[in-house]
């Protein structure tokens, strides 16, 4: 609380009544000002502002309620405007729009990367299979069989592999998360796993296993046993 | 020879090769995308701040330029004190405010400037001409478009407008003289220059003698960090910023972007990496047999490696060089992206090709391709040749 008549007198004592903590609102993640809060009057009498604000914030009971408010304050109202939060939302959050933008685009890079590398070693490690599958053949198991015996190994290493993703995924998060609150002194979270982004890349990487194991056992299937034998 | 077989090597498998190429030219894109996000922002602010040569900033005590409200008091005394500064060659104030063109049902709200023309730094002229007189001012195109004006109009033009009791702290009929470029702003937004002492004038009391911000040149042998010393010396009630300050302040805000740019181009040279050698190393384990006869009819230990690490280099080499275009490409498509950033100015780019940086982060990709065949050719070089002989028979 400001001292009872503030004015703008040097030597005012100031006492600090409470400690705020920044709410998490991306809006104010880049700035790095100090903030302080005061009771309305005391900051109109300190920089002699007279009765004005800057704006009003309306609650209403929402809904159509906001429309008809905002319709007959602007009717009203001579020399200001009111604007429902939507649209001052969007007005704001242009920002974190075009961020989210880049994310998106960087996302949709690194998963056509990581599918590329997941799909050569995928091959790869169904293309080791060479002899197994050649012994498989010699013995008299048919075609089919051994294309699914691959597919399923290719499934449950690309399985195995997305849980490991998961988990690793978990652990880098909360380490970005703990890294940028610290950076930018906010407890708005960084990178947030959802299930859907989850189950989003738990089912691409069961696919390009699948894709890549069927794609590998077809071809070893197709090719004389002795052939696989390097004979 | 070695060439010849390393291609032979390489074609052997095509898929694989074309897979793996695929995948080194997507990292490569990302490493190189990476690099220029990384230098790109630091090079394009840095010379966009060295435009017209002026290389210190001066803004009220403990703010940037245009980070508040916050003006200098008794401007003219600061520009004689400023000028006095061994290496000063010239001050150029700067007022900025916000104007309302008046004349249409609803005002055209804009931002303003109020600077000296003959050294001024915010604008480029593209037609008409300076606002050399008190009654004159330059639009951006945006402003233009705004109020339907072109050059030769009068302007309505008010400081300090109260929009619910409809007063001005100042009112003006300005004519436009000149079409300009704001070089701080971007292309959409509405802004216009006249002289200093008319938005002091129309400013009142608030505005008397009063500037936002002064941009100061020095000579070219002067140092500017001595001069911006030197003028924080002089007044105690100003911050100076050298470019290279403002540089490093820019790039705390945007730090984000930096260490994002680190992390994904550090993931894209491990990924790289870890493709070219996987494939090296598979394709190694299949010539176990084909190693042990080349050793075993005297082909040298060093021969072989060389041969192997050749195909390394083939893959990365391939790749980074496709990688190069395609990172052109989606730098060019990420930079429209980020370009939208609202008041972000034209001349910005997050996303710039500096030949030595992308060709040293492409070079590190190569390098990493040399590294990821020498490993499993030496151990393949190196096994007992009869045992593997046998073995590989035997099979």
């Amino acid at each position: 609380m400001l001292a009872p008549e503030p004015g703008a007198v040097s030597g005012d004592t100031v006492r600090v009544a409470a400690i705020l903590e920044r709410r998490a609102d991306p809006s104010e993640v880049a700035r790095s000002e100090y903030r302080i809060r005061l009771h309305l009057d005391h900051l109109q009498r300190l920089i002699s502002y007279g009765d004005r604000v800057d704006r009003f914030a309306v609650l209403s009971a929402g809904g159509d309620a906001a429309d008809s408010v905002l319709k007959s304050v602007n009717q009203a109202a001579f020399g200001f405007r009111a604007y429902p939060s939507r649209e001052i939302a969007v007005e704001t959050s242009k920002t974190f729009l075009v961020v989210s933008r880049f994310h998106r685009a960087i996302g949709v890079i690194t998963i056509v990367a990581s599918a590329t590398f997941l799909l050569c070693i995928m091959l790869l490690k169904v293309d080791e299979r060479r002899r197994d599958v050649a012994a498989m053949r010699l013995m008299g198991i048919s075609r089919s069989t051994v294309i699914r015996s691959v597919m399923v190994e290719s499934s449950a290493i690309a399985l195995v592999g997305s849980v490991f993703g998961v988990g690793l995924g978990f652990i880098v998060s909360a380490f970005v998360n703990s890294h940028y609150q610290a950076v930018y002194q906010t407890p708005l979270r960084f990178a947030v796993i959802t299930p859907g982004t989850v189950v989003f890349s738990v089912v691409l990487s069961l696919l390009l296993g699948i894709g890549a194991g069927a794609l590998a056992a077809r071809r070893l299937a197709r090719t004389p046993p002795l052939a696989l034998f390097g004979r | 020879m070695r060439l010849q077989l390393a291609i032979l090597s390489l074609r052997r498998h095509v898929s694989r090769t074309l897979l793996a190429m695929l995948g080194v030219t997507v990292s490569a894109a990302m490493l190189l995308d990476m690099v220029m996000l990384a230098t790109g922002m630091r090079e394009s602010f840095s010379s966009l701040l060295g435009r017209n040569g002026f290389t210190i900033r001066v803004s009220p005590r403990g703010t940037l330029p245009f980070d508040s409200e916050a003006t200098i008091a008794r401007a003219g005394d600061a520009i004689a004190q400023m000028k006095a500064v061994a290496g000063v060659t010239a001050v150029a104030p700067v007022l900025g405010t916000t104007i309302h063109a008046l004349g249409s049902a609803e005002p055209v709200t804009a931002f303003a400037l109020g600077i000296d023309p003959a050294v001024q730094g915010d604008y480029e002229l593209l037609s008409g001409a300076e606002p050399a007189a008190g009654d004159a001012l330059v639009a951006s195109d945006a402003l233009l478009r705004a109020t339907s004006k072109a050059v030769g109009d009068t302007l309505d033009v008010a400081i300090g407008f109260d929009p619910q009791l409809r007063t001005y702290a100042g009112r003006r009929r300005l004519v436009i003289s000149g079409r300009a470029r704001f070089l701080y702003l971007s292309e959409t937004d509405r802004a216009a220059a006249m002289q200093l002492a008319t938005v002091q004038a129309m400013g009142g009391t608030q505005r008397a003698d009063r500037a936002s911000l002064f941009m100061v040149r020095t000579a070219p042998n002067v140092d500017p960090e001595q001069a911006r010393a030197a003028i924080e010396r002089a007044l105690p009630r100003v911050t100076a910023l050298s470019t290279a300050g403002a540089v490093a302040e820019a790039e705390k805000r945007l730090s984000y972007f930096r260490q994002l740019a680190f992390i994904l181009g550090a993931v894209s040279l491990g990924v790289g990496f870890l493709l070219v050698t996987t494939i090296v190393t598979v394709s190694v384990n299949e010539r176990i047999g084909e190693i042990a006869v080349m050793r075993a009819i005297g082909v040298s230990r060093l021969h072989i490696v060389q041969q192997i690490v050749i195909e390394g280099i083939g893959l990365s080499l391939a790749g980074a060089v496709s990688g190069l275009l395609l990172g052109l490409v989606t730098a060019r498509y990420l930079n429209s992206i980020l370009s939208a950033f609202p008041g972000l100015p034209d001349a910005i780019d997050f996303f710039l090709f500096q030949p030595s940086a992308a060709f040293r982060a492409l070079g590190l990709l190569v390098a990493s391709g040399i590294a990821a065949g020498v490993y499993p050719s030496w151990r393949a070089a190196s096994l007992p040749i009869s045992t593997t002989l046998r073995e590989e028979a035997v099979g």
